[in-house]
């Protein structure tokens, strides 16, 4: 989950109506934030990625102002038709990146703390919902320093400017090859021959999405009014993106005049509310707690929402920037919050319903018992193993070898296919410590079917000087005679490079293979530095003591 | 405290209250007792401050061949003297009687002695007696230590000793440590018939042995399954790999979301699932991603096997093959995620996820199964947070607080399933899920910083814990 560094103070501004510290501390987690830390005034916020106007101070006090009942419902963004803002639309971009929309905010100001915020505000967005900047990715602009009209348009890839923090022009190439954003991002526009561009009226280069913006245009703590453009692959995704943006700005400060879109499926974002009618009714049943449509109306507008009875049913106006509520139960949730989660009194019905484990784990855990009795300590170890141990060091057959893609960790590679490599290793990092040593263990074991095969397999290893193969196998046998009165077993089996020569079996019950058992070869043990005999076996129980 | 003694220690006492200061050898032969049971109850009653250990040194002498030679002969200066006697001799009769270094060593003694007088004549040196040779006190001391092996006490004259050491291979000098075991004041005066026959020492310290027993992880899964059983709650299972669609489309997670990424979740290689799920719940559930996600949902996306992320993939194909009216069951089992193995994180940890349908499925209904299972653990501190999670609204966190910690910790998450999730699997009831992590309430219980300890298996920890 994404974290945001904020000043409590700023925040008590923000609110304002004279907070205090501690109710701005007790309210921050019925948002749903949770507080990470706390040095002084600065704390540090976790907010949830459906919430991405919680990246920034506004966002935040413009929950609380509601939860706190200081400002209630929804703050209306009129959007003027002033001024000849526009932005035409080139064919050219269908293929690689289609949609562009934006707004120009004005007569506002930005501190550096702001602007700071605002900045990576927008690298959550593009790691979000603009999806590594995939289907949509956001600039903002001094607009005072832009001709308007722009056009997104294509450049080849030779095509040179000063990217933002650049001090030299540089081509479109070099940017991809020089930069961290062309490195981190290039992929995006793939191997496109012509890449997005917008160019303002003098032919100035804006921006070059969805890598970087144009030095030219860098918003400062100067900067009164910003263009801000999104573009991206899905229309409504980058509305969604421009939409949060806004909404920021405005609880900054900022005006907004319409940026006219032309060209190509393109239209000028109209950042429009949604209407969802619905039945109180629900909510009720949902929560478990009667409540008037009234209040819930009230609790509604808490949560920076507008709502209305109207009849039986309420209607609720929900800003644009509230993509995250889909239905009728999103809307239970804001009435929730505003209600409050504390206010709300947990409540023990009793169980129509008997409870029972499930037969598996009712007679893996006799097999457990058993194993204890006899002496045994439970091991427990990662279902996801290495190669190193699974197959290399215990020379095991690894042709039907099942992998996992990119794990983090060298040791988690592989799905193990048997139990007693592990306890090897467990033996192995156990040395020191006195003997005997007695380790079994229990777990999944997988296999390549329709399309993997998992059973449950017991192991069981011994280890001291004096074990023999007639200790493990006496082990075996009362482990299987003991609760499932079942006669096993062994017969001698083809060589196994797990176990010494002439001193391994293969076990059966009822003339089926169920496992193998044996002495560990000395060639492994000396894989595994362990210096001292060592025996075991290995037994599929699905399909013996259950299905 | 009345004092036990062991058998061995009893023995020891007594002979010693006898016969103070005695050797080990000595000790064991007045008790019968075997040499090492000896050294064992001395160190016994050393340890309990009752008998004395003084280490000493013990020299004795007996005679070298040399010496042994010249007991039944004489000294070679006394052979020289005793072919004097009759008439002097020159040099070379003296030295073809008395062989090889014989004559050096018997003519030096003997000059020393005063016994000789030497006379060049010619080219002669002719040897002749000047006085009469009495017993020297190296001859005497021969003739003392004879066969025996003496004390290096009981030599009265050591300037002799001295001399005949400095002759090659008359004297053997051997020296070894003894011990002399001597008893305290304390243990003098004990009484040792006093302490029963048969009575042992009943605090000393014993060696370890280690008992057999379940894994304490295995222990915490058993008692929060035990829970969950005794809410009514009846256990299924299902596998750890599945398709894409049951662990993430059918969740209604969109199949650009980040956590389907390589670098969250754990693809298989090369495997997939050929018919994830039946046609109409693969044709609701595109439907429901492309209406409210607005992308093209694709069937090769869902078909793509993975480690589970989380156990909810196990119940929510249960709900939407059995379609139950009224349950409560729980799904307990490995979840992955591909992450940096560290304190806080493992790439493979156990979940239990519980869900409830039909009667008594409000919220607060919810919260209550949350606050009795807690209670059941023995946390009665708790309180709900709102949060987020992709497939439940409204969506809950458990706060608990923990004494130890002096801080509250977030534990079991809870929600309603979306109708996003259950409307296109045709379940129509609300129905609620909460669960969580199982690592992390046991390294409360067993008060552990660090999560990787449960899975190495070190056996000093799981002997102890």
């Amino acid at each position: 989950m994404p974290v945001v560094e904020l000043n409590i103070n700023r925040i008590r501004k923000l609110v304002s109506g004279n907070v205090t510290r501690k109710q701005i501390l007790d309210v921050l987690p019925f948002l749903g934030l949770d507080i990470e830390s706390e040095e002084g005034d600065e704390i540090r916020i976790e907010y949830s990625p459906n919430r991405p106007d919680y990246s920034t101070d506004y966002g935040i006090a413009t929950g609380l102002q509601g939860l706190l009942g200081i400002k209630k419902g929804i703050q209306k963004t009129p959007i003027r038709k002033k001024g000849n803002y526009s932005i035409k639309v080139d064919s050219t971009v269908t293929k690689i990146r289609p949609y562009v929309t934006g707004i120009i905010a004005s007569n506002g100001k930005l501190d550096d703390v702001a602007i700071k915020q605002l900045m990576n505000m927008q690298e959550d967005l593009h790691a979000g919902i603009g999806r590594k900047r995939k289907k949509s990715s956001i600039g903002l602009h001094d607009a005072d320093k832009i001709s308007f009209p722009l056009t997104y348009t294509t450049v080849s890839r030779d095509h040179k400017f000063i990217p933002l923090n650049g001090s030299t022009e540089q081509t479109i190439n070099e940017i991809l090859t020089n930069t961290d954003v062309g490195q981190n991002y290039g992929s995006v526009i793939e191997n496109a021959k012509n890449v997005p561009i917008i160019f303002d009226s003098d032919q100035n280069t804006i921006s070059f999405p969805p890598i970087i913006n144009s030095g030219l245009t860098t918003v400062t703590s100067n900067t009164k009014n910003i263009l801000i453009e999104v573009t991206g692959m899905d229309k409504e995704a980058a509305e969604d993106m421009l939409s949060v943006v806004v909404s920021i700005l405005q609880t900054a400060g900022f005006e907004f005049n319409e940026l006219k879109i032309t060209g190509n499926k393109n239209s000028t974002p109209q950042l429009k509310e949604k209407t969802m009618i619905y039945d109180p009714k629900f909510t009720s049943e949902i929560i478990g707690i009667e409540m008037s449509p009234s209040n819930m109306v009230t609790c509604l507008k808490k949560c920076r929402l507008d709502a209305s009875v109207k009849g039986k049913k309420i209607t609720c106006i929900i800003p644009r920037y509230r993509f995250d509520i889909f239905s009728p139960m999103d809307l239970t949730e804001e009435i929730a919050l505003g209600y409050g989660i504390a206010n709300i009194e947990p409540k023990l019905s009793p169980s129509t319903t008997i409870g029972q484990k499930n037969d598996v784990t009712i007679k893996t855990k006799l097999i457990s018992q058993t194993a204890v009795g006899l002496g045994f300590l439970e091991a427990m170890n990662s279902s996801l193993t290495s190669k190193k141990v699974l197959y290399e060091m215990t020379k095991r057959d690894s042709s039907q070898i099942i992998s996992v893609l990119d794990s983090k960790s060298q040791e988690h590679t592989i799905l193990r296919d048997s139990l007693l490599p592990s306890l090897l290793d467990n033996l192995s990092k156990n040395i020191h410590e006195s003997y005997p040593q007695k380790l079994f263990e229990t777990g999944v074991v997988f296999s390549k079917g329709k399309p993997i095969d998992e059973s449950i397999n017991l192991a069981i290893i011994i280890a001291y000087k004096d074990t023999s193969y007639s200790e493990i196998k006496a082990i075996m046998q009362s482990l299987l005679r003991t609760n499932f009165k079942i006669n096993s077993e062994t017969k001698t089996s083809k060589n196994n490079e797990l176990f010494s020569k002439g001193r391994h079996a293969d076990i059966f019950v009822n003339e089926k293979k169920v496992g193998e058992i044996g002495e560990i070869d000395s060639n492994i043990l000396e894989n595994f530095r362990i210096r001292t005999s060592v025996v075991g076996f290995e037994i599929k129980l699905s399909g013996l003591i259950f299905d | 405290m009345s004092q036990v003694f062991h058998d061995i220690e009893k023995k020891i006492l007594e002979t010693l209250q006898k016969v103070p200061n005695q050797t080990p050898e000595q000790l064991s032969t007045n008790t019968e007792l075997s040499i090492d049971q000896i050294r064992r109850g001395i160190e016994w009653l050393r340890l309990k401050d009752l008998a004395i250990v003084a280490e000493s040194q013990k020299v004795t002498f007996s005679l070298g061949p040399n010496g042994l030679d010249s007991l039944k002969n004489g000294l070679p200066e006394r052979k020289l003297i005793n072919m004097l006697k009759d008439e002097p001799k020159t040099f070379d009769q003296i030295r073809s009687a008395l062989s090889g270094a014989g004559f050096n060593v018997a003519i030096a003694n003997a000059k020393k002695n005063g016994w000789i007088k030497i006379e060049k004549n010619n080219s002669e040196s002719l040897v002749s007696i000047k006085e009469k040779p009495i017993e020297t006190p190296e001859e005497k001391l021969l003739s003392f230590i004879g066969e025996k092996t003496i004390l290096q006490e009981q030599i009265s004259n050591p300037l002799a000793m001295k001399i005949l050491l400095s002759r090659p291979n008359y004297i053997i000098e051997t020296s070894e440590k003894t011990k002399t075991i001597s008893l305290t004041d304390a243990a003098l005066s004990l009484d040792t018939s006093a302490s029963s026959s048969g009575a042992i020492d009943v605090e000393a310290d014993v060696p370890s042995i280690f008992a057999a027993r379940t894994h304490p992880l295995q222990d915490t899964i058993d008692e929060i399954r035990e829970i969950f059983v005794n809410l009514g709650f009846s256990e299924i299972l299902g596998n750890m790999t599945q398709s894409s669609f049951w662990n993430f489309d059918a969740l209604f997670t969109p199949q650009d979301h980040p956590a389907r990424e390589l670098q969250d979740t754990f693809y298989l290689e090369n495997l997939e699932s050929k018919n994830p799920a039946t046609s109409s719940q693969i044709k609701n559930v595109s439907s429901s991603h492309n209406k409210n996600w607005k992308y093209d949902w694709k069937l090769s996306e869902s078909q793509k096997m993975v480690l589970r992320t989380h156990t909810t993939c196990v119940t929510i194909k249960h709900l939407a093959e059995q379609k139950p009216e009224n349950a409560r069951i729980f799904s307990l089992g490995r979840v992955f995620r591909n992450e940096k193995v560290s304190y806080k994180h493992l790439v493979e940890f156990n979940q239990i996820e519980g869900i409830v349908i039909g009667n008594n499925t409000t919220l607060r209904d919810l919260m209550g199964i949350q606050k009795e299972f807690y209670k059941k653990l023995g946390l009665t501190k708790i309180k709900f947070w709102p949060t987020f999670f992709p497939y439940t609204e409204p969506s809950l966190q458990t706060m608990v607080y923990n004494e130890k910690l002096g801080k509250w910790i977030e534990l079991f998450g809870m929600g309603i399933f979306r109708p996003e999730v259950t409307k296109p699997l045709g379940i129509d009831k609300p129905v609620l899920a909460w669960g969580g992590g199982i690592e992390r309430i046991a390294m409360l219980k067993y008060e552990l910083d660090d999560v990787r300890e449960f899975y190495n298996n070190n056996l000093s920890w799981l002997r102890s814990a």
